[in-house]
């Protein structure tokens, strides 16, 4: 399913390689190769520069280290040239190639274009399946690790519904939140055909399934839609690696929308870089009792937009430029409104109004509406059954769609 | 001389008739026991020398020769040091021997030749075919619990000889009290605000469904199995029997008049053996745990924590009611039906599928679903998430249905299930289950559905119908047909074990 344009020439390929082998050096962060490659803009040339044991006498190495590099000068100079013995950039190329990852570097065909004119663009991209669905109108879901069932139903459903309607949904693949929403792309593009695929932006190496827990997800993800990294093969789950991630994250879409987030986590640093880059967020509100709504309703307090449905979503994506949902989106939203299936019967009825909106269990409808445990039991699978009510664990939570 | 006393030692949870020969012949003075006699039962020569001694009676200078018949067997225990003692007393011609005709003797002897109790009585005293039994006197009630047998009791050695003689009485036995003493149970009103799970604990005991309570810390799981077996009813003639049998072997207190007629309720700890939970040991084959339980509830607190081995030992007893335990010397079966009642965490931190975070990562959460295996969990008929209660209904008078009232639909649901030609609804299958669990259109309609989401398996269903019989019995829904509604609290009460316990793929 590899659709990446190949390079014009072999010249590229030698940029390529020499980029990848470059990511390999030990204490050369995407920040200072950056820096590095603003000098030197030849990865060859720089690789051969950085790697060359005794490179102090080189005129370019001299240069180099006015640039940017300061302090340790010599022991990183020591452990490159000890990495230039050890690692063949055409052997990693070839690594890659095999293994079904292509790396895209800025003026490539297949860089995605939102991140040519970001602030912060990352050097090179590591990319499984298929990167023009970065192209589609995309929107961010994101939210905390430790998500509960109120969050996980909204992140899966709406993720659906915006696949329905041609709206890529971009994701880190962690879990919680993250797998929830590409799990709802993934069965969005089951039931309607040409629905763009997911993609997934991830901080380790592309072969680091991490957390394992994902690993078929990670597998569908890179199959059905896109798998995106910074990091070459091997590269581990280090800590920086993510807040870097989510820069990407936001960078790819056109709309930040926070389902559940602590008051601190990772979600929210999504919501900043895509703040810092101008792009809508939204947060989807919860109870002020729960601490896994603490960190969207900061948010709101904030100033982000409300998400209370899709169509709030759809409505915060750009206008213009040809490629937006938002005629489908109309139609579709006011399809949804038309249409809710209130129950006829009264006594379907009377017990969507003792669930309410929150989660709940059968012994607090019991309760609420003082039937027996055998008629509460009755009425709650008929609503399971006609999809009004959905059932998590032990909890109940009625649906509006 | 030769003198020949009947006795019997315990093998598993049955006595087997063992004849003590005694002969005492000219020679230099010595004491053997041959029979195989195991390191207790070959000790009993030096208590018997020291009784006989202390108790003011001749001991023989000659050469004492004690035969164990039948010699093949082994014998373990020291309840043979009485007939060893009497028949030494009856080959020197202390005691005439036609005194001692049809009369067995069971009991240990202390160095002051005083009388102690052993361990399992009954079904020592079952097989014994003399009329007139002597035992101990603490276990005198236990000895008559068959009540085939006279059975007589004195405190010490001096005193069984002297009634022997004709020279003393007999102690008298306090006969055993008519009516069944209740003990007080924990009332099931206790429970409040947990209607799901004070259902699931009622259709147990109704039903005789084995129930898995799936729940955090704090949620009321122990609280609840001991109130289950408050709501069991007595345990009847046969039954009782059985369940005193298995305690005597056991060694077990057993109430005041010997029988036991309250169902027992076993709670072992989760460091619990092999043999200590499913019975065995090296020389004397005690009954274990799920023995003890016969007629009663088994409840396992910490279900996950119990070596997995143990708990895949529990299958063949759940399947057939009973456990065979076999070693080099020998195998026993021992009776096992009972009420099996588990209780877990959902994950290690206990708060998965609650109201509060879970705090373990999804491979821990994995792992400790891996220490259940999926046949076990398949055996329970009820499965539920007991949840902390709501505080606001733990405050104030409770207003809740008490054990009495709810072992009373019990008692009569149980009466019901008898005319159907099984003991209770868990054992209804097949054609049984046909003939009296036939769902309803609807009830077929909700089935049908739940298949095709998958939501029950094909076997799900049938465990579904029995316990949706059990719902309607207790209703006091007498026709074969199961309702709606009794299907569909059937199908809450047996909840997927993944979503229980918190796995999410």
């Amino acid at each position: 399913m590899n659709v990446i344009a190949p390079a014009e020439g072999a010249g590229r390929d030698v940029e390529r390689a020499h980029l990848i082998a470059l990511l390999y050096l030990p204490g050369l962060g995407p920040l200072r190769l950056r820096n590095l490659l603003a000098a030197c803009p030849d990865a060859a040339e720089l690789w051969w520069a950085l790697t060359t044991p005794a490179p102090s006498g080189s005129p370019l190495a001299r240069r180099l280290r006015a640039v940017e590099l300061r302090g340790r000068v010599d022991q990183l100079f020591a452990a490159w040239a000890e990495a230039g013995r050890t690692v063949d950039p055409k052997a990693a190329l070839r690594r890659h190639r095999s293994a079904g990852v292509e790396l895209v570097m800025p003026g490539d065909p297949a860089f995605p274009d939102r991140l040519h004119d970001d602030e912060d663009p990352p050097t090179a991209l590591f990319a499984r399946g298929d990167l023009s669905v970065a192209a589609a109108p995309t929107v961010a879901i994101v939210g905390t690790r430790r998500a509960t069932p109120y969050g996980l139903g909204i992140a899966r459903r709406w993720a659906m519904a915006l696949v329905e309607v041609g709206v890529a949904v971009v994701s880190g693949l962690a879990r919680g939140i993250d797998a929830a929403a590409h799990d709802g792309a993934l069965a969005a593009m089951d039931a309607v055909g040409g629905a763009p695929g997911p993609v997934g932006v991830v901080g380790t190496g592309l072969d680091v399934v991490y957390p394992r827990s994902s690993a078929r997800l990670w597998s569908e993800v890179g199959r059905r839609g896109v798998l995106i990294s910074e990091a070459p093969l091997g590269g581990g789950a280090q800590r920086w690696r993510f807040p870097a991630r989510n820069r990407i994250i936001a960078g790819l879409a056109d709309a930040v929308l926070v389902v559940e987030s602590h008051e601190r986590g990772g979600a929210l640093s999504t919501a900043d870089e895509a703040l810092g880059r101008q792009r809508p967020v939204l947060a989807v509100p919860g109870s002020v009792h729960a601490s896994s709504s603490a960190g969207t309703n900061h948010l709101l307090r904030d100033g982000a937009l409300v998400a209370t449905c899709v169509q709030d979503v759809l409505l915060a994506l750009p206008t213009g430029g040809g490629r937006s949902p938002l005629g489908t989106a109309r139609t579709q939203g006011s399809a949804v409104e038309a249409a809710p299936r209130r129950p006829a019967d009264p006594e379907e009825a009377a017990l969507l109004l003792a669930l309410g909106w929150e989660p709940a269990l059968v012994d607090r409808l019991v309760e609420r509406t003082d039937w027996s445990l055998g008629a509460t039991c009755r009425v709650l699978e008929r609503l399971v059954a006609r999809g009004l009510v959905v059932q998590q664990g032990a909890w109940f939570t009625q649906v509006r769609e | 001389m030769l003198a020949s006393i009947s006795s019997a030692v315990l093998r598993g949870v049955d006595g087997i008739r063992v004849t003590v020969e005694v002969h005492v012949a000219g020679g230099l003075p010595s004491f053997t026991v041959v029979g195989l006699p195991d390191a207790s039962c070959r000790e009993a020569r030096d208590r018997v020398r020291a009784a006989v001694v202390s108790s003011g009676l001749p001991w023989p200078q000659q050469r004492i020769t004690v035969n164990l018949a039948p010699s093949g067997l082994p014998k373990a225990g020291a309840g043979l040091d009485l007939p060893m003692a009497i028949g030494v007393l009856v080959a020197s011609g202390v005691v005439p021997s036609e005194r001692a005709v049809g009369i067995a003797f069971v009991g240990e002897l202390g160095l002051d030749g005083s009388l102690r109790r052993i361990a399992g009585l009954v079904p020592l005293v079952e097989a014994l075919p003399e009329p007139i039994v002597v035992v101990p006197p603490d276990g005198q009630a236990e000895a008559m619990v068959l009540g085939r047998h006279e059975v007589r009791a004195a405190a010490t050695l001096a005193a069984v000889v002297a009634a022997l003689r004709g020279l003393g009485p007999w102690e008298t036995a306090a006969r055993a009290p008519a009516v069944p003493h209740r003990e007080p149970v924990a009332d099931l009103a206790d429970v409040r605000g947990q209607p799901m799970a004070r259902r699931a604990v009622e259709v147990a005991a109704a039903g005789g469904h084995h129930l898995l309570m799936v729940g955090p810390p704090g949620a009321g799981k122990t609280m609840l199995a001991q109130r289950l077996v408050g709501l069991l009813p007595p345990l009847d003639a046969d039954a009782a029997l059985q369940a005193t049998k298995v305690h005597s072997a056991a060694g077990e207190t057993l109430p005041e008049g010997g029988l036991l007629r309250n169902p027992p309720l076993r709670a072992p700890h989760h460091n619990a053996s092999m043999a200590a939970l499913v019975g065995g040991g090296s020389a004397w084959l005690r009954p274990g745990e799920i023995s003890l339980a016969t007629g009663g509830v088994l409840f396992l607190d910490e279900l996950a924590e119990f070596s997995p081995a143990v708990l895949d030992a529990l299958r063949q007893p759940l399947e057939e009611g009973r456990i065979r335990v076999a070693r080099a010397h020998g195998a026993v079966q021992f009776p096992a039906r009972f009420l099996l009642v588990a209780a877990t965490n959902p994950c290690p931190c206990g708060n998965a599928g609650g109201d509060r975070y879970c705090r373990c990562s999804a491979a821990a959460r994995r792992r400790y679903r891996r220490r259940l295996s999926a046949p076990l969990l398949d055996r329970f008929d009820l499965r539920i998430a007991v949840h902390r209660p709501d505080p606001d209904r733990l405050t104030g008078a409770s207003c809740e249905e008490g054990t009495e009232a709810v072992a009373a639909r019990v008692a009569e649901v149980r009466a019901i299930t008898r005319l159907r030609g099984v003991s209770a609804n868990r054992e209804l299958s097949g054609g049984l289950l046909d003939r009296h669990a036939v769902p309803s259109r609807s009830g077929r309609q909700l089935l049908t559905d739940a298949l095709r989401r998958q939501r029950v398996t094909a076997r799900g269903v049938d465990r579904i119908r029995r316990v949706a019989r059990t719902l309607a019995d207790l209703d006091g829904a007498r026709g074969c047909e199961l309702a709606e509604e009794h299907i569909a609290l059937a199908m809450h009460l047996r909840a997927d074990t993944d979503q229980l316990l918190g796995v999410d793929e």
